[in-house]
């Protein structure tokens, strides 16, 4: 693994991470750190293990064993919701929206861990100036990913693309400082994934975020990623700048198979 | 008036009584949890309300406190079936979909065959002899106790639905795991739900006891369940108003048809059958339809320096 120069203090760790369902190793003692402000690619074959890594950081499945820490705050072992509070927010590869509820209410649900209205403060409506503040951001999010003007349409009722660039304006709801997306451009056009790339810097600088980012989509991956980590069956293979892991023998040979 | 009143009252009231049940099963339904509890939380503030009337032991406190006793029977009953959803809905809210139905007709069962076995509930027989709180010489005049207490229920709920908390249950409901992902602790707010509709449900028990003069082990089975079930699937599970409308509906349909005999009973089916096929969101999800609904406004932004970059 090359040793690859990147500003930025180290935001998150990754040590050891591994993971088993039943006979299958999922995730098999992946190590790595993110910096600060980067944009992380994860790539691998279909089943190598990303989006199970990706669980394994947002608290959705718990590891087998291994541990990720967060400025040093151990994230492995919390509930996903406080995962999320802590500040890892994250979109999926299926897209989970809440589907009957429409584009703003999927912004406001998100700020949850930002807001701390109680059952009785909200049936006594004393809760005025907070729900003012989450209204208002909730168009602001949706301002950016540019659904404002269909704020009351159910989310299912969305295009793929569309569909995902609310979640990743979900995401951002939570106020995250580390923004974890799953094949954000998997059934967008090719304009869409085009002006995809813009957009995910756009965001890192705006919300001064780490992005890790899972993609298939090599164009997209090569163009955005300041490095990249490549897993196959479940281990990570190489890591480094992308032209770099582009070139890897041992890469070439996990996409397009050995002797 | 008075005819009216004297033919009709008492159903009046049992249809303000069904809608709060309805309502009860509402709340966990808003988080998407399919409670039929309702029934056991329901007998339990019956039971409550009539040893606090009737128990030889409360006789001192009955004679200081008068017509105060009735509210404290359904303070009690509240509190009560708030901590007895606790314990329950904890364990139980781990279980999802059917076998949290299977879960809590179970505990209704359970709750049931209990009261039948103790002394203090009087065994098979029940409770006689409930007095009347306020001075209600006729049943009619219930109105004026589960009235109120609808009108709040519904003001509490659609308050809710607007809030913070409304927004988490609603999350839950939808998507899980998603709703955990993004921030809402899952359990803590199924566990609410489930406890607000087993704090209503108690407190129309304590109400219920004196307004049947009598409480035995048949107020909390799984009939009701089941009934109380129908009345939120009828009238529409979606909206405040749904439990209410339905709960009205499927309490007055048998009486108003009671000129039919025995047909009124196959009329009544045939009301559930047609209602949930055609009315699949309920009567009020599909009065809701014919309205378009409103857009949501974007507020005028008034504070600039308030709204964060």
């Amino acid at each position: 693994m090359s040793a690859v120069t990147s500003p930025g203090s180290v935001v998150l760790e990754a040590r050891n991470m591994t993971r088993r369902f039943g006979g299958l190793i999922a995730v098999n003692d992946v190590s790595f750190d993110v910096r600060e402000g980067e944009i992380f690619g994860l790539i691998g074959p279909n089943g190598a293990g990303k989006t199970t890594l990706f669980n394994l950081m947002t608290g959705l499945t718990p590891p087998s064993s291994g541990t990720l820490t967060y400025r040093g705050t151990t994230v492995t072992g919390l509930q996903p919701n406080r995962v999320a509070a802590l500040g890892l927010s994250r979109t999926f590869q299926n897209i989970r929206l809440f589907k009957g509820l429409n584009a703003l209410e999927n912004v406001k649900i998100a700020q949850h861990v930002r807001t701390e209205a109680g059952l009785w403060r909200g049936v006594f409506g004393a809760a005025k100036a907070e729900e003012a503040r989450v209204e208002a951001r909730a168009w602001e999010l949706l301002d950016l990913v540019g659904m404002a003007d269909r704020a009351g349409e159910l989310a299912a009722n969305f295009s793929y693309g569309d569909q995902r660039k609310l979640e990743i304006a979900r995401a951002l709801a939570t106020e995250p400082r580390v923004l974890l997306l799953d094949e954000p451009a998997a059934g967008m056009n090719t304009s869409e994934k085009g002006q995809l790339t813009g957009f995910i810097r756009q965001v890192r600088d705006q919300f001064n975020l780490t992005v890790l980012v899972i993609e298939h989509h090599v164009p997209l991956v090569m163009n955005l990623c300041d490095r990249v980590a490549v897993l196959n069956f479940g281990q990570l293979i190489a890591m480094g700048n992308p032209a770099e892991v582009q070139r890897d023998p041992k890469v070439i040979e996990a996409y397009l198979g050995g002797e | 008036m008075t005819d009216f009143l004297s033919t009709y009252g008492f159903l009046i009231v049992t249809m303000l009584q069904a809608g709060l049940l309805g309502l009860s099963l509402y709340f966990p339904l808003q988080a998407g949890q399919l409670s039929l509890a309702s029934p056991g939380f329901y007998s339990l503030g019956g039971y409550v309300a009539a040893i606090l009337l009737t128990n030889p032991a409360f006789a001192g406190l009955r004679d200081t406190l008068g017509n105060a006793m009735f509210p404290l029977t359904w303070l009690v009953a509240a509190v009560l079936a708030g901590l007895l959803g606790l314990l329950v809905g904890v364990p139980a809210l781990r279980l999802r979909g059917i076998y949290l139905a299977l879960a809590t007709i179970a505990f209704v069962e359970v709750l049931r065959v209990i009261s039948l076995n103790l002394s203090i509930t009087g065994g098979a027989i029940g409770l006689f002899g409930i007095p009347q709180p306020f001075g209600i010489v006729d049943r009619w005049q219930y109105v004026f106790i589960f009235g109120p207490l609808l009108i709040l229920t519904l003001l509490f709920a659609r308050q809710m639905e607007r809030s913070r908390v409304g927004r988490a249950l609603r999350a839950i409901r939808e998507d899980e795991l998603a709703a955990d992902a993004m921030g809402v602790p899952p359990t803590r707010y199924k566990v609410l739900a489930f406890v607000t509709g087993a704090v209503l449900a108690g407190i129309v028990g304590a109400m219920s006891a004196p307004l049947l003069s009598s409480w035995n082990a048949r107020q909390g089975t799984f009939d009701a369940s089941i009934a109380i079930l129908a009345f939120v699937l009828i009238g529409g599970s979606r909206h405040t108003w749904g439990p209410v409308v339905g709960g009205a509906l499927l309490t007055a349909v048998p009486e108003v048809l009671r000129f039919l005999a025995d047909w009124r009973l196959v009329i009544n089916g045939l009301v559930l059958v047609v209602a949930s096929l055609y009315l699949p969101q309920g009567i009020v999800g599909a009065l809701e339809k014919l309205g378009r609904p409103r857009p949501p406004q974007r507020p005028t932004p008034v504070k600039p320096a308030e709204v964060r970059p």
